[in-house]
């Protein structure tokens, strides 16, 4: 289980817990201090995660995070690019 | 934080007007909620029955005054309890650990320590606002009325009441149907010992705020005005009053009844506090 923080600047604190398994992430926990509307919107993020290869770049964890985000949600204090990063440094 | 973006945010409040803005909230008839203290619990359940109340237009928009009758860390919505708290610490020194509804950081709360009140308003207070301009909408009467009461208090995004020696308190928001839920929680006097072997603060989050513990970045009214805790909470209602309009209501007892069911199948429960483990 790797365990990985991301502050961003100005905003929110990220945090991700990572379970990896056959070179890809099984499990992923995402939590912080930031908003977000509706809640739902975190599992959509989590699920999303799931099945990315342990070496994928922050830029397609983003992608992947950004995908999941429901339409019409609201992050605040953070963003999918700020869960990539909390996810990349979990992984390392 | 990144320069500039308080001074966007009040641009955007300016550009609404100060008559816009107090038109906004006289459209209501305010209703006052003060209660004899109440378990943490008990308070979260709280919040999102009146909120519930208000957004199926039950309930007259409310200012509700919390009285704390136990000491709580109190999660926010997406806080994972390892990562923010030693549960043996707490356990130990009688603080419960509670989850609400809104997201933002863990707040430590005892009896007479802090001041907390939420607003239950219809959406169209806020209407035309982005999230981060509604916090400082919402916010701005309390920040004008600590300064009138010689509190060198300042409004800092996304969601913090500051002052030059730290923050005083924090605003949280979640929104439900066609209702806002916003509170508020001010440190009066801080419990820094307890709070400190409480509450883990990681080293991240320090290196951001470019501070060594969490007791350090707290400045609690305390020390920044000679009111006792009653009086501040006292001139802050009637200033709500003098400037928005407002009257004594109650929390009724089927609200109180809701409230009561919620916190014990809900709010005490392992899987709510838990949720994120």
């Amino acid at each position: 289980m790797g365990h990985g923080e991301f502050k961003v600047p100005g905003g929110k604190l990220v945090v991700a817990d990572v379970e990896v398994d056959g070179g890809e992430i099984i499990e992923v926990e995402l939590s912080g201090d930031f908003f977000l509307e509706p809640p739902e919107a975190l599992a959509a993020m989590r699920d999303a995660l799931v099945g990315a290869p342990v070496n994928a770049s922050t830029m397609l964890l983003t992608e992947r995070v950004s995908h999941a985000v429901p339409e019409g949600a609201v992050m605040l204090g953070f963003s999918a690019g700020d869960v990539a990063e909390a996810v990349r440094r979990a992984l390392a | 934080m990144r320069p500039g973006a308080g001074h966007e945010v009040a641009v955007a409040l300016q550009r609404l007007g100060a008559s816009a803005r107090l038109e906004r909230w006289r459209r209501y008839p305010w209703q006052l909620l003060t209660e004899p203290p109440e378990t943490p619990t008990m308070h979260m359940a709280l919040d999102e029955v009146l909120l519930e109340a208000v957004a199926r237009g039950a309930r007259a928009p409310s200012l509700r005054i919390w009285e704390w009758a136990s000491a709580a860390v109190v999660l926010g919505r997406y806080q994972s309890v390892r990562n923010e708290v030693d549960e043996d610490a707490a356990a130990k020194h009688g603080v419960s650990v509670v989850r609400r509804i809104t997201g933002g950081g863990a707040m430590f709360v005892v009896p007479g320590g802090v001041i907390t009140y939420s607003l239950y308003a219809p959406l169209e207070l806020v209407a035309g606002l982005s999230f981060r301009e509604s916090y400082a909408f919402l916010d701005a009467w309390v920040v004008q009325n600590l300064r009138d009461m010689g509190v060198e208090a300042s409004w800092q995004p996304i969601n913090d009441i500051t002052s030059p020696g730290g923050k005083i308190g924090g605003a949280a928001q979640t929104r439900r149907g066609g209702a806002v839920l916003h509170h508020v929680t001010m440190a009066y006097q801080l419990d820094g010992p307890v709070m400190t072997a409480v509450l883990r603060v990681g080293r991240e989050k320090l290196r951001d705020k470019g501070i060594a513990s969490a007791d350090k970045r707290v400045a609690p009214l305390k020390a920044q005005t000679a009111l006792p805790r009653e009086r501040i909470e006292r001139q802050l209602v009637s200033a709500f009053r003098d400037l928005h309009g407002l009257r004594q209501g109650a929390v009724t007892d089927s609200e109180r009844k809701l409230a009561k069911d919620l916190a014990d199948a809900k709010h005490a429960s392992h899987d709510w506090v838990h949720l994120l483990p």
